[in-house]
C-alpha cells in the first residue's frame, strides 16, 4: 500500500485531539508507517507547508480570518479532508455563547484595546469549506479515529458511531442517572462512541461528542425539569457544547 | 421429567460442583441494580433479584462479537474464542429462559447462526423462582413457566428447591452431586401447588394478549403513536435491555496499513434514528414516531404472524430502563381501551 501524503493542523482549539494522535503510544508507529505525515507543526519542525496532501486531518474551530483562511488553504491543497473533535465538527465549547455581539464582547473583557483582535464568531469547518468525514469527541476516541482512517485508506466509508450515549450506556449495564434521577445526563441527546465513560463513573454526559441524530430536545428538557432542575441550569448544561446550543436559545427565548 | 429435591443450606455446596460445568455466572448487586456476572464466591450471588439490567441473552448475542478475521496472508479465520467456552448460568427466571426459547426460533430455525447456536450449547442454564414485581407481567405474557430451555429449574418450598431435570447434562449434574439430592414427598407437592397458585395471584400487572394482532392491526392510524412519538428520546434502552430484542449490525474493522481486519456484529435496536437508513440516504423510518411504533407491532403484531406468540415475555425491563416513563403495558391497555390503575 503506497503511503498517502497527510497534513495534520489545528485551527482555535486546545490541540488535545492531536494529542490524542500523539499519545496513540504503541500505533504511532504503526500510523507513522501507513501515512506519509508531510505537515504537522504540533510535531514537527520539518514540514512542507506547500505540497498537495491525499488527506488533512483538521481541529479547532474557525475563529479569526487567520483560521478561516488557513482553512481554505488546507482545503485547497487536500483531496481528503477530516474534520476531528467538537470544536472542528460543531464549534466546540467556543461556540457556546454564539449568538454574542462579538465586538461587544472583546470590548467588555479588553477595553478599547480589543477592537484590534481578529476575532469571528466560532463557527465549524463545515460552514466554511466541505468536510469529507467528522469524528467528534472532546477529545476524539483513538479507535474511532484509527479505524476511521483505515477505512478511509482502505476506500471504505468509514464507520461512525451513529448511536446515542445510552446504548452503550446499557450495553455496559452502568446505572441510569436519568431513571434514578441523579442527575441530568445528556446521553439520549449525544453521539456515542465514548463507551458511556461518564456515566460510567456515575457523572451524567454533558453531551462533549455533540447530538446524535434526532435527538429529542424538547421531551429531555420536560424530562429534566420533571425531575426537578432549574431552566436555566438546563440552559446552561445543554449549551456547554455548541451541538445543543439551539435549545438554550430556544429555552431562554422562552423565558423573555 | 425427572423432579427432586436439594435442601436450602447445601446450595453453596452444590454450586461448588456445578462448577465442573463450567465458568459459574450468577446475578450480582451494584447499588441496587443486578447484573449477571462471574461469581469470585457464592457469597456474591444474588438468587433474591428481581432484574438484571441486561437480559441473559448477551451470553448468547452479546453486544460486540468478532465473527471471523479476514486476512490477506491466510484468508478467512471464524473467531471461534469465547464460543466453546462451558459457562453455567445459575438463577435464571421463567421469563428470560422464554426468551432464549424465542431466540431459538429466530436464531435456530431458517437461517442458523452457528455462533449463537454453539454458545447455546454450550451455557448451561440453572433456573430458578421469582417474586414478581411492580414491572412483571410475564404471566399475561404466558412467560411465567418454563417447560423447556433449561438443563435445571430449582422451586422455591421452603426449606428445599423442588429441583426439575430439564435436559440430559441437567442429569449428569444431579448425579455428580448425588446425595445432595432427596426424593420429594407428599407433603413437598402440597407445598408447590401452594406456592404456584399464591404466586399467580401476586402479579400487579395484567394485560390480555388474545386478538391483540387484530386490535393492533385495527390502531394502525391511532393518535397514540405520534404521542409516543413525541415523548420517545429514541434512546434504544428499551430494546438493549429487551431479552427478546435481537436487531444487530455488522461492520468490517480494518487494521491501519493494510487490508487485513475483523468482521464484527454489534447490538442495534429499530428506535435509532439510522436503523431503517439504507445507502443513497433514504430512511424507511424517518420519525420517532414510526421507530417506536414499528417496535411495537414487530413484537406485539408481526412476530405472531410469524412465529405464533409474542416476541416479549412481560419481564418489564424496558418499562424500569425508559427514561420517560413509556411503558409498554400502559400502551398496550389504552390500544384497548382498558385503563389500569398501575400502569402510568
Ligand atoms: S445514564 Fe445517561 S447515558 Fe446512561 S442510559 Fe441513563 S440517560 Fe442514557
Ligand atoms: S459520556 Fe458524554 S460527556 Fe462523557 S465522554 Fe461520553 S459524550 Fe462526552
Ligand atoms: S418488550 Fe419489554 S417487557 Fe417485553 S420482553 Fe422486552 S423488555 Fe421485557
Ligand atoms: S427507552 Fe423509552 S425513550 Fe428510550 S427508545 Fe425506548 S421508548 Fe424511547
Amino acid at each position: 500500500m503506497s503511503r498517502p501524503n497527510v497534513g495534520i493542523f489545528g485551527l482555535t482549539g486546545c490541540a488535545g485531539d492531536q494529542l490524542v494522535i500523539l499519545n496513540c503510544e504503541d500505533r504511532f508507529l504503526h500510523i507513522i508507517a501507513a501515512l506519509n505525515i508531510r505537515d504537522f507543526a504540533m510535531a514537527s519542525s520539518d514540514n512542507d507547508s506547500a505540497c498537495d496532501l491525499d488527506l488533512a486531518i483538521v481541529e479547532g474551530a474557525v475563529l479569526s480570518r487567520r483560521d478561516e483562511e488557513q482553512l481554505e488553504r488546507i482545503r485547497a491543497r487536500s483531496r481528503i479532508l477530516v474534520a476531528i473533535g467538537t470544536c472542528a465538527v460543531w464549534g466546540g465549547i467556543a461556540a457556546m455563547d454564539g449568538d454574542t455581539d462579538r465586538s461587544q464582547l472583546v470590548r467588555d473583557i479588553y477595553g478599547e484595546c480589543g477592537e484590534q483582535f481578529d476575532t469571528t464568531p466560532a463557527r465549524a469547518l463545515h460552514e466554511i469549506v466541505g468536510v469529507d468525514l467528522n469524528i467528534s469527541g472532546c477529545p476524539i476516541e483513538e479507535e474511532e479515529f484509527l479505524s476511521g482512517i483505515s477505512n478511509l485508506l482502505n476506500g471504505d466509508l468509514p464507520i461512525a458511531p451513529t448511536t446515542p450515549v445510552c446504548a452503550e450506556c446499557k450495553m455496559r449495564e452502568y446505572n441510569c442517572l436519568l431513571t434514578e434521577r441523579v442527575d441530568m445526563c445528556l446521553g439520549p441527546l449525544t453521539l456515542g462512541g465514548c463507551n458511556a465513560r461518564c456515566p460510567g463513573l456515575s457523572i451524567g454526559c454533558v453531551g462533549c461528542r455533540g447530538p446524535v441524530d434526532d435527538a429529542n430536545l424538547e421531551s429531555v428538557t420536560a424530562l429534566f425539569m420533571e425531575n426537578g432542575f432549574g431552566r436555566e441550569d438546563i440552559a446552561r448544561k445543554l449549551r456547554t457544547f455548541a451541538g445543543l446550543r439551539v435549545v438554550a436559545h430556544t429555552l431562554s427565548e422562552d423565558e423573555s | 421429567m425427572k423432579i427432586l429435591k436439594l435442601e436450602k443450606g447445601k446450595l453453596d455446596l452444590f454450586a461448588s460442583v456445578v462448577q465442573q460445568f463450567g465458568e459459574v455466572h450468577a446475578p450480582t448487586e451494584h447499588e441496587g441494580k443486578f447484573s449477571f456476572k462471574r461469581l469470585n464466591s457464592w457469597s456474591e450471588a444474588r438468587l433474591d433479584y428481581n432484574r438484571t439490567v441486561l437480559p441473559p441473552r448477551k451470553y448468547f448475542l452479546p453486544p460486540r462479537e468478532t465473527l471471523f478475521k479476514y486476512r490477506e496472508a491466510t484468508g478467512y479465520v471464524p473467531a471461534t474464542e469465547d464460543l466453546e467456552k462451558r459457562v453455567v448460568l445459575f438463577g435464571v427466571h421463567a421469563c428470560d429462559i422464554h426468551a432464549l426459547n424465542i431466540l431459538d426460533e429466530v436464531f435456530g430455525k431458517g437461517y442458523l447462526d452457528p455462533y449463537y447456536l454453539t454458545r447455546r450449547k454450550n451455557i448451561t442454564i440453572i433456573g430458578i423462582d421469582c417474586t414478581p414485581d411492580e414491572h412483571c407481567f410475564c404471566r399475561s405474557m404466558r412467560a411465567d413457566f418454563a417447560e423447556t430451555g433449561f438443563d435445571l429449574f430449582l422451586k422455591d418450598i421452603g426449606d428445599h428447591y423442588l429441583t426439575f431435570v430439564g435436559t440430559a447434562r441437567g442429569d449428569d449434574m444431579v448425579i455428580a452431586t448425588g446425595p445432595l439430592f432427596s426424593e420429594v414427598t407428599h407433603s413437598d407437592i402440597v407445598e408447590y401447588k401452594r406456592r404456584s397458585s399464591q404466586k399467580c395471584d401476586t402479579f400487579k400487572l395484567d394485560l390480555e394478549i388474545r386478538d391483540l394482532p387484530e386490535i393492533f392491526e385495527l390502531e394502525y392510524q391511532a393518535d397514540i403513536w405520534e404521542e409516543l412519538g413525541e415523548k420517545c428520546l429514541s434512546c434504544g434502552n428499551c430494546s438493549m435491555v429487551c431479552p427478546t430484542c435481537y436487531c444487530y449490525d455488522v461492520a468490517d474493522e480494518v487494521k491501519l496499513g493494510s487490508h487485513d481486519g475483523d468482521r464484527v456484529r454489534l447490538w442495534d435496536s429499530c428506535l435509532f434514528a439510522t436503523h431503517a437508513l439504507v445507502a443513497g440516504g433514504e430512511n424507511f423510518r424517518k420519525t420517532r414516531s414510526s421507530r417506536i411504533k414499528f417496535r411495537f407491532y414487530h413484537k406485539q403484531r408481526g412476530f405472531v404472524a410469524e412465529y405464533g406468540r409474542p416476541s416479549c415475555v412481560g419481564c418489564g425491563r424496558c418499562i424500569e430502563a425508559c427514561p420517560v416513563g413509556i411503558n409498554i403495558v400502559g400502551v398496550i391497555n389504552r390500544l384497548r381501551g382498558v385503563e389500569h390503575a398501575s400502569t402510568d
